[in-house]
């Protein structure tokens, strides 16, 4: 079998963020990027079918800047077997629609038996490029997929979506397929210390996106703000035990406590 | 260009229009240019004959009820081939669907179709002279993002939720809303209304008000909706039928007091901490984000959000929670939020009436011994 796993680069959440003087990109302070985590879910879900099925090719593929190449390195180490890096330069982060384009435009008639997504990017939170993709390659397609299992013939997928509610959906389609995968499916692995050292010097395969066929822009970012805090938040100030004191003060006079 | 607005609906369990389709015919109003734009409402499925003629009774909207065996239940496949053709034709400006599971499963791949532009889970917008800028989250909620569409028609995914509360949009036009409207932290559902124009300023974020009466709608008898029907759909994906939600024990439902962990308690022997917390209230419970049940830290039982449990105690104390609109869905309803974070940009400090930028490893235990002093100083007072 051959599984495509697409991978988003993101900055850290956690790192400060800086709107940048266009006011349509931003920057992370130390450049802070790593693995859109619900991308980690899918790495770890192609790896679990490849030990369930020998002679399984995993391939990540990521579409972004030079930078990007640091999570292709990061899906090598935990033991995909080959990476695509489809080049694309600028610092300004590409809508879905562009990046299904792109990776459509790559994948078709490489003869994936199965490609997987994460849910939704920690970044643009879009939910898009999977469905997207699906579409353009006229694959069946589920999203937010919590659970799945190919019988051993390895011509149907039986899917679990998550609805609201705690409440699922099984539906069973043919290969190949596209899934969106949510976050829980499983628990992603760490790097084994050999995958790490051949990640360190094996080959990605780099596709500059001007040599793909143009991609469609049906949208455009106008602007990106920080939202105002809410003015009702009160900032506890001090050290960290006056913090401790006033807030269960605020417990007491609440009477909460 | 059409000036027609779509809304594709859905039916709730009991045969009944869906709640979020009818906070999305408000939204799809307020998306006019004017109040003589017409609404066409779709809405695809089998036996839906009693929803399409009680959607048909709200004013100034045209229903469409589609039909089909295949429709039967939902199906990303299904759907995008019934309405596919129906909305090539008609060239519409917006089509207008829920960010909920199914709606997130079709839309993108409908707008894919269509050649139209997609632009998902939307929280706000404002009218600009060239028509709406919508806002959403991005980056865990710490920024918004501005974006408008650039095709002849696009798909636009409106979170549940978004326009049922006046302090829910954000945008820097949220000062001129809310000095222009009243906010209500009303959780009941919004009802479509008659859009007011002319009341909005001209770039003010719109957030609607609600009005119970018009669930009724026009009682001087109900204009009847168009129904159609398919033929049956081929499809690849084969539907097997819903699971239902793991039984659980509803603890978090009656505590009165929350003590909710996320990723930033860094590991699962830390929630002994957050426990002891909650030990010191009376009627409390351990919640925590997704990403910690994922984590296996505490059990899924523990969720809250969009995918967990929806509570509203009196006090929830948020322990290292970025604030994810989907973690915020299930719990912005309570009384007094306090949120312990490292990042002072974290998205959870906006819904939060108290705010502590703190280590929470270190900081807990200051925490619970500061409680227990006032806690020990009452019984004292009390003797
Ligand atoms: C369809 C869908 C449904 C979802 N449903 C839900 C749902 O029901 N519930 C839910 O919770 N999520 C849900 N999510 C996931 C959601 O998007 C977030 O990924 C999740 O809420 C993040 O959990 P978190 O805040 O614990 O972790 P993170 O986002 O990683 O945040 C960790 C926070 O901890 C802080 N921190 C780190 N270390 C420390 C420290 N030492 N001291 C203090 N603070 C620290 C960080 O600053 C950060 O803000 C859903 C996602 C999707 C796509
Ligand atoms: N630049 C990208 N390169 C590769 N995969 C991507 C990229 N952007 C998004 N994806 C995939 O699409 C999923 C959903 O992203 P989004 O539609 O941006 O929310 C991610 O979890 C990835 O699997």
């Amino acid at each position: 079998m051959k599984i495509l796993v697409c991978i988003k680069q993101v900055p850290d959440a956690e790192a400060p963020i800086r709107i940048g003087a266009d006011g349509r990109s931003f920057a992370v302070t130390g450049g802070a990027w790593r693995m859109n985590r619900f991308d980690e879910f899918a790495v770890e879900e192609a790896l679990q079918i490849r030990e369930a099925f020998p002679g399984t090719v995993v391939e990540a593929l990521s579409v972004g800047p030079a930078r990007a190449a640091a999570v292709l390195r990061r899906a090598l180490s935990l033991g995909a077997d080959e990476a695509i890096h489809i080049l694309r330069e600028g610092e300004e982060e590409p809508l879905p629609g562009e990046v299904a384009a792109l990776i459509a435009a790559y994948v078709r008639d490489r003869g994936y038996d199965l490609i997987l997504a994460g849910v939704m990017a920690e970044d643009d939170m879009q939910a898009q490029t999977g469905p997207m993709l699906a579409e353009r390659l006229g694959l069946p397609c589920a999203t937010a997929v919590v659970a799945e299992t190919i019988p051993p013939n390895g011509m149907t997928i039986r899917v679990e979506r998550e609805l609201e509610g705690g409440l699922r959906e099984a539906l069973e389609m043919p290969l190949p397929a596209l899934l969106s995968l949510q976050s829980g499916i499983n628990r992603p692995r760490y790097p084994a210390l050999s995958h790490v050292l051949r990640a360190r010097t094996q080959p990605m395969m780099t596709v500059r996106a001007g040599d793909l066929p143009a991609p469609p822009r049906r949208e455009r970012v106008v602007l990106l703000f920080l939202p105002a805090p809410a003015a009702k938040t009160l900032f506890l100030t001090g050290t960290p035990a006056e913090k401790a004191e006033r807030l269960a003060e605020l417990f007491r006079e609440k009477a909460l406590l | 260009m059409n000036a027609e607005i779509v809304v594709i609906a859905e039916v709730a369990a009991e045969g009944q229009p869906a709640p979020v389709s009818l906070e999305l015919i408000a939204f799809a109003k307020s998306l006019r240019r004017n109040a003589a734009e017409p609404i066409r409402v779709f809405l695809p499925g089998r036996g839906i004959g009693a929803a399409a003629a009680e959607l048909a009774r709200l004013p100034g909207v045209a229903v469409t009820g589609i039909e089909g065996e295949s429709l039967a239940s939902y199906s990303a496949e299904a759907w995008k081939e019934a309405l596919a053709p129906l909305l090539a034709a008609r060239k519409t400006r917006f089509i207008c669907v829920s960010h909920n599971a199914n709606g997130a499963d079709f839309a993108p791949g409908l707008a894919v179709r269509l050649g139209a532009a997609c632009i998902t889970a939307v929280e706000a917008f404002r009218i600009e002279a060239e028509g709406p800028i919508f806002s959403l989250s991005i980056l865990k909620g710490k920024l918004q993002m501005e974006i408008v569409p650039e095709a002849e028609t696009a798909v636009v995914t409106l979170l549940p939720g978004a326009f049922r509360r006046g302090d829910a949009p954000s945008s820097p036009m949220d000062k001129a809303r809310k000095d222009g409207t009243n906010t209500t932290q009303n959780e009941t559902v919004l009802l479509p209304e008659e859009f007011r124009r002319k009341e909005i300023p001209p770039t003010g974020v719109t957030t609607l008000k609600e009005k119970k009466s018009e669930v009724q709608g026009d009682r001087a008898g109900p204009p009847a909706a168009e129904m159609i029907s398919v033929p049956d759909i081929p499809l690849k994906t084969r539907p097997l039928g819903l699971l239902p939600a793991p039984d659980e024990a509803a603890d978090l439902a009656a505590a009165e007091v929350i003590v909710s962990a996320g990723r930033g308690i860094g590991g699962e022997e830390n929630i002994e901490l957050l426990r002891r917390l909650a030990f010191l209230f009376s009627r409390a419970a351990i919640g925590a984000s997704r990403a910690v049940c994922d984590a296996g830290w505490l059990p899924c039982r523990y969720q809250i959000g969009q995918t967990g449990k929806t509570v509203s105690p009196r006090l929830y104390i948020a322990c290292g929670i970025s604030g994810a609109l989907q973690h915020l869905a299930g719990m912005r309803g309570s009384q007094y939020i306090v949120a312990v974070n490292r990042d002072p940009q974290a998205a959870i400090f906006r819904v939060a009436d108290v705010a502590v930028v703190e280590e929470l490893v270190s900081f807990l235990p200051l925490l619970i011994a500061a409680c227990r002093k006032h806690r020990e100083g009452a019984a004292e007072a009390g003797r």
